[in-house]
């Protein structure tokens, strides 16, 4: 009874803790039963902004010379001063109000000081003490889950990249790039509310897809333009969190997870011995995939932070945030519950645009008046109603953009305006072109591009259907009545250029000379073997080389067997 | 040569609107004059005034300090680690003058990166007082090498001298006020943020601010009028609805001046913390005899109390300190400065071995002091005690001089218009503040003790700094010489210190004007 009531004691004081630091409720993982992990993850997201913070040089690319994109204030020369970048500014509002964040109707930049070769003033300008937004969330979904875990966002700050420096351990001598030095990031903190390595994994990959959409950072981890460290700890499940460590600069998700679970593992060993977990800074090795101390707490530098006395208070009307909140791009959740329930399309395509969309380049200072993304592009094919929703997209998710990767391109190097695919879409619809003849038409107009109406390309393609009433022009003595090759599928497999002439003949010709070559099939069909009819219609499409519309060919032999008989 | 200089300056001084390009015209000169006094430490080539140009300040000598980034001379500012630094952009001020015609003689001394009082502490040696030279001396005066004050002794001394018109300083904690007063020059320090910082070299960037040194109040205002205007370089620099806002007051009060006696009338409020028992008998009895004269003439005398002023010199030196760790930091001879090749034991692993050997070389005793105590005022443990509580004294500094002037403090959160019963009902406040500039009169620089004991030196700085952390218009004036010359009187210069609200300049040198002519 005793030992119930300690146990219940101990219970209700970890209980009492656990509020104050968290949400949820703990979940058993099989991987180490018994225990919890609990996840913070401080992330580093470069501002997508043409220029630097606080100085006018631009920012710069990962492929750029070095110390190309540095003025005088970056390389911290004698009398410069800091002039705060209000476009830097304007991307963190929207990505604070992205995350719900409460912003911060006043803040100030603080100094960090530390002696590195990176840091050429010998402090990084940030946002310590009074950061731009604090407290939002961010719905993070799992795959095997059915509800989102809300990530609780801390603060969100602006503060300064810091340059490039590598060090040459043969020659023991350091190359520094200024080009980054300066450049904005968004340092962006959650509460400790992750509860594994996959939960992390899919924070950083939403937290990225919502970076992209509302345009302030690439989000590129490969690049280095999205960084994250993350503070691991480990409990016994019931019992307060443990001991933090905190994995410094992850630069992909697969190494944030690999760091993530080789940490959990440390951790797990040292509980085991019934010793405790040390507070330490760590590295991640990406060959071994082991984290490494580079120092303990007591090692812990003091970074003498001090309020910047250039840059004053950072001071945000209301109209500015409400301006900024009126222009906010659409979020991924939210796309993703549009595509769903206004178009009806199935969540797989949904994903497919989603993917799509992603992709696509974020724009400097978060201008989207730019080129439209995958999904505008969607948007506007289906605007008004006219077009199902479910046939455009297969023309632009399936022909489209087959075509564009069969030419190993992207949705970017994409030629083709809304204008025109609508218009080819339209064509279809209204039978004016066959889907066969619609698909080589595609391909014409991304191997040639121009701004002509896909009517026009069509009519110089002499790729209009024929039209089963259209009475004969001409006697069809022209017509060619061989040297085709036999064609499989239209649409991948090129077809010659045709002359004039052979446009003018009607449906109806082509029907009777199709009759005329098969005479023993004519008798078959008479006689009711309605499976000779394909082959009438095959000899049709061949010979019109996918102008003809199957059904109306079919229509035709029935009339002209018909008058036949008659 | 020395009759004739002596001559005319003594001309010179006699009129008080004359400019001294008559006497020390050509560069030659100014190097021989200026050797035995150490003011210059780089002089420019003549102009080609066959395309000087054409300008509200056209043909007038200015000297810049050291600390002011030119790109024609190095601008070392009196630090060995930047000993052959040339900067590669202009500083605003400077680039101000040239447009506006002006002479730029040549670079000052000054206290390395303006940490000092008496411009001891300088890679180029001190600036000799130049005040035995002039005829204000008096024909018996033997030639003392007393101290220039400091940071800005370069530029006062200059002006002293007769080398230049008039001169930009810094000001910091009273680095134009101090050197003023000592030669017997004019000093302005304007209201933080009217004049652009980029360019400058900074110390405290809280602080710091450029001014100008001239014979007279007429010449450092035909300058201060150039130079004090919006910069969007510099991130602290007012913008003019606020300018306007604090002029407009300021022009509504000088309007309201007799013009025939300015002085008549003027409230002006004796701050009763400004008399510390440092100071000297002999500035004591000079001040009183200005007070007597001012009185004489109109001016009505009101003893008033700023409480926080005592604490005032200790919060400077913890502000200023923290903020002079934080700004030296990027000295570390890499991208730029001295760098002084790591020994062969060094780690070259380790930054901060480095670092330190290029920082322990080529910082001056004063930077590394100061460097030290800011440092230690910034960590985790001492910041709350030491730099927070600074910023709170600021505040309360601040506070104070709001609650005496009549003007009121425009830059405050509430907007504030100008409106006539506003004026009229704060009219029990005073209209500007008088104490003396100095403890004392220019210190002797053979005197062991400068170097030595460098508390009180800090002391010098006493009256000037709380000026300083309010960001206040401060204009040295020399005390007329006694009449009745007191006992400890040593003829040397002494200054008083004319101080106004935030933004009303021309106010303080409307007054400085008036008080010239008495």
């Amino acid at each position: 009874m005793l030992v119930r009531l300690l146990v219940r004691r101990q219970f209700i004081a970890c209980r009492r803790a656990r509020q104050l630091h968290s949400l949820r409720e703990p979940k058993e993982d099989p991987r180490w039963p018994g225990y919890e992990v609990v996840i913070g993850i401080e992330t580093h997201a470069q501002l997508k902004s043409r220029h630097k913070l606080f100085s006018h040089a631009l920012t710069s690319g990962p492929k750029e010379d070095s110390n190309t994109n540095v003025s005088v204030f970056d390389a911290a020369f004698p009398g410069t001063l800091p002039k705060l970048n209000p476009k830097c500014v304007d991307l963190a509002l929207r990505t604070s109000l992205a995350l719900n964040c409460e912003i911060q109707r006043r803040s100030s930049f603080d100094r960090k000081h530390y002696f590195y070769s990176d840091l050429p003033a010998g402090y990084q300008i940030t946002q310590q003490y009074a950061p731009l937004a604090k407290n939002g969330t961010l719905d993070v979904h799992l795959p095997d889950s059915s509800t989102p875990v809300s990530v609780r966002i801390k603060q969100l700050q602006l503060e300064q990249d810091t340059a490039k420096s590598t060090f040459s351990p043969r020659t023991l001598t350091s190359n520094i790039d200024l080009n980054r030095a300066g450049t904005g990031l968004m340092e962006i903190v959650t509460f400790p509310d992750l509860r594994s390595p996959e939960e992390a994994g899919a924070y950083v990959r939403t937290l990225q897809a919502l970076l992209r959409a509302v345009g302030s950072s690439d989000g590129n981890m490969e690049e280095g333009s999205l960084r994250c460290d993350v503070n691991v700890s480990v409990n016994r499940i019931g019992e307060p969190f443990g001991t933090r460590c905190e994995i410094k600069n992850l630069n992909s998700v697969k190494f944030m997870m690999a760091a993530i679970v080789h940490e959990i593992r440390r951790h797990l060993d040292i509980l085991a011995t019934h010793s405790s977990v040390s507070q330490e800074t760590l590295g991640f090795d990406e060959n071994t995939f082991e984290t490494f101390k580079l120092r303990s707490k007591e090692d812990a530098p003091d970074y003498r932070y001090m309020p910047d006395p250039n840059l004053g208070t950072l001071v945000l009307s209301e109209e500015r945030i409400s301006s900024v909140q009126s222009t906010l791009p659409e979020l991924p959740m939210q796309t993703r519950q549009r595509l769903l329930s206004s178009y009806g399309l199935s969540e797989k395509n949904v994903d497919v645009l989603m993917k799509l969309d992603s992709s696509k380049d974020v724009p400097v200072d978060g201008d989207n008046s730019a080129t439209p993304g995958p999904i505008q592009f969607f948007d506007e094919l289906c605007q008004g109603g006219k077009r199902n929703p479910k046939i455009a997209f297969n023309w632009m998710a399936h022909e489209l953009l087959g075509q564009l990767t069969a030419r190993k391109q992207s949705f970017q190097n994409n030629t083709i305006t809304v204008q025109q695919l609508s218009e080819l879409i339209d064509l279809v619809q209204d039978k004016q072109i066959t889907g066969t003849s619609a698909k080589y038409l595609l391909r014409h107009m991304l191997s040639n591009p121009s701004s002509e109406s896909t009517r026009e390309i069509a009519e110089e393609q002499q790729l209009m259907s024929f039209a089963s009433t259209e009475p004969p022009t001409n006697d069809g003595t022209a017509f060619p009545d061989s040297g085709y090759p036999p064609s499989g599928s239209p649409s991948t497999s090129s077809i010659p250029p045709t002359t004039t002439v052979e446009s003018a003949i009607g449906l109806d010709v082509l029907v009777g000379r199709a009759l005329a070559a098969m005479p023993k099939e004519v008798e078959a069909l008479k006689a009711g073997h309605k499976g000779v009819m394909n082959k009438f219609v095959g000899w049709v499409m061949r010979e019109s080389r996918g102008r003809a519309d199957a059904r109306l060919v079919k229509e035709e032999i029935e009339r002209m067997l018909r008058k036949d008989l008659d | 040569m020395r009759g004739n200089t002596t001559a005319s300056l003594r001309r010179l001084l006699s009129s008080p609107s004359s400019h001294c390009t008559r006497c020390y015209s050509t560069r030659q000169t100014v190097i021989e004059q200026n050797a035995k006094i150490n003011a210059f430490v780089h002089i420019n080539p003549e102009p080609d005034h066959s395309v000087s140009r054409a300008g509200a300040l056209s043909g007038l000598k200015v000297a810049v300090k050291d600390n002011i980034a030119t790109t024609d001379s190095p601008t070392t500012c009196s630090s060995s680690i930047l000993k052959t630094f040339v900067s590669p952009f202009e500083a605003t001020v400077v680039q101000k003058l040239r447009e506006d015609g002006a002479d730029i003689v040549g670079k000052t001394n000054c206290d390395e990166f303006g940490m000092g009082s008496l411009n001891i502490y300088s890679i180029h040696g001190p600036t000799v007082n130049p005040f035995p030279l002039t005829p204000n001396a008096g024909p018996s005066a033997e030639f003392e090498q007393r101290s220039a004050g400091g940071s800005s002794g370069g530029s006062a001394a200059a002006v002293a001298m007769g080398l230049c018109d008039a001169a930009l300083g810094t000001d910091t904690g009273g680095s134009i006020r101090l050197p003023a007063s000592y030669c017997g020059v004019v000093g302005f320090k304007p209201s933080y943020g009217l004049v652009s910082r980029w360019g400058v070299v900074s110390y405290a960037d809280s602080l710091d601010c450029v001014g100008v040194l001239g014979t007279d109040v007429a010449a450092v205002k035909r300058v201060f009028d150039r130079i004090s205007s919006f910069d969007a370089k510099d991130p602290t620099s007012t913008v003019l609805e606020i300018r306007k806002a604090a002029s407009d007051y300021a022009k509504q009060r000088l309007q309201s001046f007799n013009q025939s006696n300015p002085l008549n009338g003027l409230k002006i409020g004796i701050p009763q913390e400004f008399f510390p028992t440092e100071l000297s008998n002999a500035v004591l009895n000079r001040f009183r005899t200005t007070l007597r004269t001012l009185k004489s003439h109109g001016a009505q005398l009101i003893p008033v109390t700023l409480p926080s002023s005592s604490y005032a010199l200790s919060a400077y030196y913890v502000l200023a300190s923290a903020e002079a760790s934080s700004n030296m930091a990027r000295y570390d001879g890499i991208q730029y400065g001295e760098r002084k090749t790591p020994s062969l034991q060094t780690d070259l692993r380790s930054v901060s071995s480095v670092y330190s050997q290029s920082r322990s070389a080529h910082f001056g005793p004063e930077v590394q002091r100061r460097i030290l105590l800011g440092t230690y005022a910034l960590t985790a443990d001492a910041f709350d005690n030491y730099f927070l509580q600074a910023q709170r004294v600021r505040q309360l500094v601040k506070d104070d001089f709001d609650a005496v002037f009549s003007i009121p403090n425009v830059r405050g959160d509430t907007k504030v218009k100008v409106d006539e019963t506003e004026l009229d009902n704060s009219s029990y406040g005073v209209d500007i503040l008088l104490h003396p500039s100095a403890i004392g009169s220019a210190p002797a620089l053979s005197s062991g003790t400068l170097s030595n004991s460098s508390l009180d030196a800090y002391v010098q700085d006493l009256l000037t700094v709380p000026a300083s952390l309010a960001g206040l218009p401060a204009l040295n004036v020399p005390c007329p010489a006694a009449v009745d010359m007191v006992a400890g009187d040593d003829g040397w210069p002494i200054g008083c210190s004319i101080i106004g609200q935030w933004g009303s300049d021309e106010l303080v040198l409307g007054v400085g004007k008036a008080m010239s002519f008495l």
